[in-house]
C-alpha cells in the first residue's frame, strides 16, 4: 500500500521475472499517465484468462490506468468475469464472497483511515450487475446511505455471463438468453436513479467506446470517494459469448448502445463539485460568468 | 495456427493516431514504438503488435478501419508472420518502446 511495496529488495531484482522489472521501472507507479500513452508504459494489468475481444476487459485495462494513485489502491471484487482481470494486475485484490464486496470495502475503507489517517488510500469496487444489482444489492445500498466512502464500478453486461446466460436485475426487458429463454419480464433495474436517492456524491453511466471519458470519470469518482462520500459508475461492458456479438464487432456493438440506452450522464453534488474545483483545480464546475447586460437587451 | 494482428508500419507510421493501443483489451499487446517509424524514415513512429499476448480478437481492426480510416491493420496466420514483436524482446524507454523483431514461431514455440 504504498511505493515501497513494488521496488525490489536488494539483490533480488535479477530474480525477478522481465514483467516485474519492467513493471517497477517503466510501470505508473509514482507518475502522472494518461490513457494517450497507452502502448509506452509497462501496464499494471497483466496477461488474463477472460474471453478473446471482451469489452470488460477493455474497461478495467481503462479504469486501472485511470486510477490517481494506483500504488494506494486497493480494489475489491467478487464472483463474475471481471474478477479474472481485475485479480491479474500488481494492485492488492480483495475477492470476498459473492455479493459482499461493498460490506468488505465499507469496513477496509474505515480501517484504512484508522491506519493512515488523511493519507488517500483509495479503495475501488468493481463487480458485475449480478454482484451489485442483485445478489450484493442490499450491501450496496446500505454502503450508499451510509456514506461510505469509496467508489463502486458496476461492470453492467446486462447478464450472469460466467454461468451460462442467466438474466439479472440488469438485463433489458424482453431480452432472450441462453437461461432465460421465454425473454425477460420486467425492466432493467434504474441503478442509477437508486444511487441518487441513496446520496451518492458522483453518479455517472460511461462506456468504453470512449477511452477519455472512461478516464476522466474514473479518476473523478475516485477523488470525490476519498473525502465527500460514495461514487458510483456504471459502465456497458457487452458479453460478446452469451449475446453474440462477433469480437469485431464490440465496438461497434458498445457505440449503438451508448446512441440507445447508454448514453453519457454524470451528476455531480454541489458538495463534490466544490471540493473538485477547490482542492484539484478543475474548471467545469466553476459557477458560469453572468450574460452582460447589454447582450441580453440586444436579443430582447 | 490461428490468426493475430499486423500493422502496416508504412500506413501507421504515416498517421500514427494510436487509437488501436487505446482500444485492444489486451494489456501491452498493442505496443507503440517511435524508432520503428522514424528509423524507417517515416513522420512518426508506428504501433506493433506483441503477438505472443494477441488473442485474435480484430477489434483493432474494426477500430482502424472504421474509426480510424487508416485500414493499417489486417489479421494474418502467426505461421505467416516474417517476423514480428514478443514480449520478451521489447525494451521499455522513457514515452516509448523498442521492441528486437523475430520470427514467432522460434520464439514462442521455446
Amino acid at each position: 500500500m504504498s511505493l515501497d511495496y513494488v521496488k525490489f529488495s536488494g539483490g533480488f531484482d535479477k530474480f525477478m521475472p522481465k514483467e516485474y522489472r519492467d513493471m517497477v521501472e517503466h510501470g505508473p507507479f509514482g507518475k502522472k499517465i494518461s490513457v494517450s500513452q497507452m502502448g509506452s508504459f509497462k501496464e499494471i494489468l497483466e496477461e488474463h484468462p477472460m474471453c478473446a475481444g471482451c469489452a470488460m476487459t477493455l474497461f478495467i485495462r481503462l479504469a486501472i490506468i485511470a486510477f490517481p494513485n494506483p500504488e494506494d489502491t486497493i480494489t475489491v471484487g467478487t464472483a463474475g468475469c471481471g474478477r479474472l482481470a481485475i485479480s491479474q494486475a500488481a494492485i492488492p485484490f480483495v475477492y470476498g464472497n459473492y455479493g459482499d464486496q461493498n460490506g468488505v470495502a465499507s469496513g477496509l475503507t474505515r480501517g484504512l483511515r484508522l491506519r493512515f489517517g488523511d493519507k488517500p488510500k483509495d479503495v475501488v469496487v468493481m463487480a458485475g450487475d449480478g454482484g451489485t444489482a442483485d445478489i450484493g444489492f442490499q450491501q450496496v445500498l446500505h454502503s450508499w446511505f451510509r456514506k461510505e466512502r469509496f467508489t463502486t464500478i458496476m461492470l453492467d453486461n446486462e447478464v450472469y455471463g460466467n454461468t451460462g446466460g442467466q438474466e439479472s436485475g440488469m438485463t433489458n426487458r424482453g431480452a432472450v438468453l441462453k437461461m432465460a429463454p421465454l425473454g425477460k419480464k420486467f425492466e432493467k433495474m434504474d441503478m442509477l436513479q437508486m444511487a441518487k436517492v441513496a446520496g451518492c456524491a458522483y453518479v455517472a453511466t460511461v462506456v468504453p467506446n470512449n477511452p477519455r471519458r472512461v478516464e476522466s470519470v474514473i479518476k473523478k469518482a475516485v477523488l470525490i470517494a476519498r473525502e465527500v462520500g460514495s461514487t458510483y459508475i456504471q459502465a456497458y461492458t457487452s458479453c460478446n459469448i452469451e449475446y453474440a456479438i462477433p469480437t469485431d464487432k464490440v465496438m461497434e456493438d458498445a457505440k449503438t448502445v451508448e446512441n440507445d440506452r447508454y448514453q453519457f450522464t454524470e451528476y455531480v453534488s454541489d458538495e463534490a463539485k466544490q471540493y473538485l474545483t477547490e482542492r484539484y483545480g478543475y474548471k467545469d464546475y466553476l459557477p458560469k460568468a453572468a450574460a452582460p447586460a447589454a447582450a441580453i437587451s440586444n436579443k430582447a | 495456427m490461428y490468426l493475430v494482428a499486423n500493422i502496416n508500419v508504412e500506413i501507421c507510421a504515416s498517421k500514427s493516431c494510436k487509437l488501436c493501443t487505446q482500444y485492444c483489451p489486451e494489456a501491452n499487446t498493442i505496443q507503440y514504438s517511435e524508432t520503428m517509424g522514424t528509423d524507417r524514415g517515416f513522420k512518426y513512429g508506428t504501433a506493433y503488435i506483441a503477438v505472443d499476448r494477441c488473442k485474435g480478437c480484430a477489434l483493432c481492426v474494426w477500430v482502424c478501419d472504421t474509426m480510424a480510416k487508416n485500414n493499417a491493420i489486417k489479421m494474418i496466420m502467426i505461421d505467416q508472420l516474417p517476423l514480428a514483436a514478443v514480449t520478451d524482446n521489447i525494451r521499455y524507454e522513457e514515452k516509448t518502446t523498442v521492441a528486437v523483431l523475430s520470427n514467432p514461431m522460434t520464439v514462442i514455440g521455446n
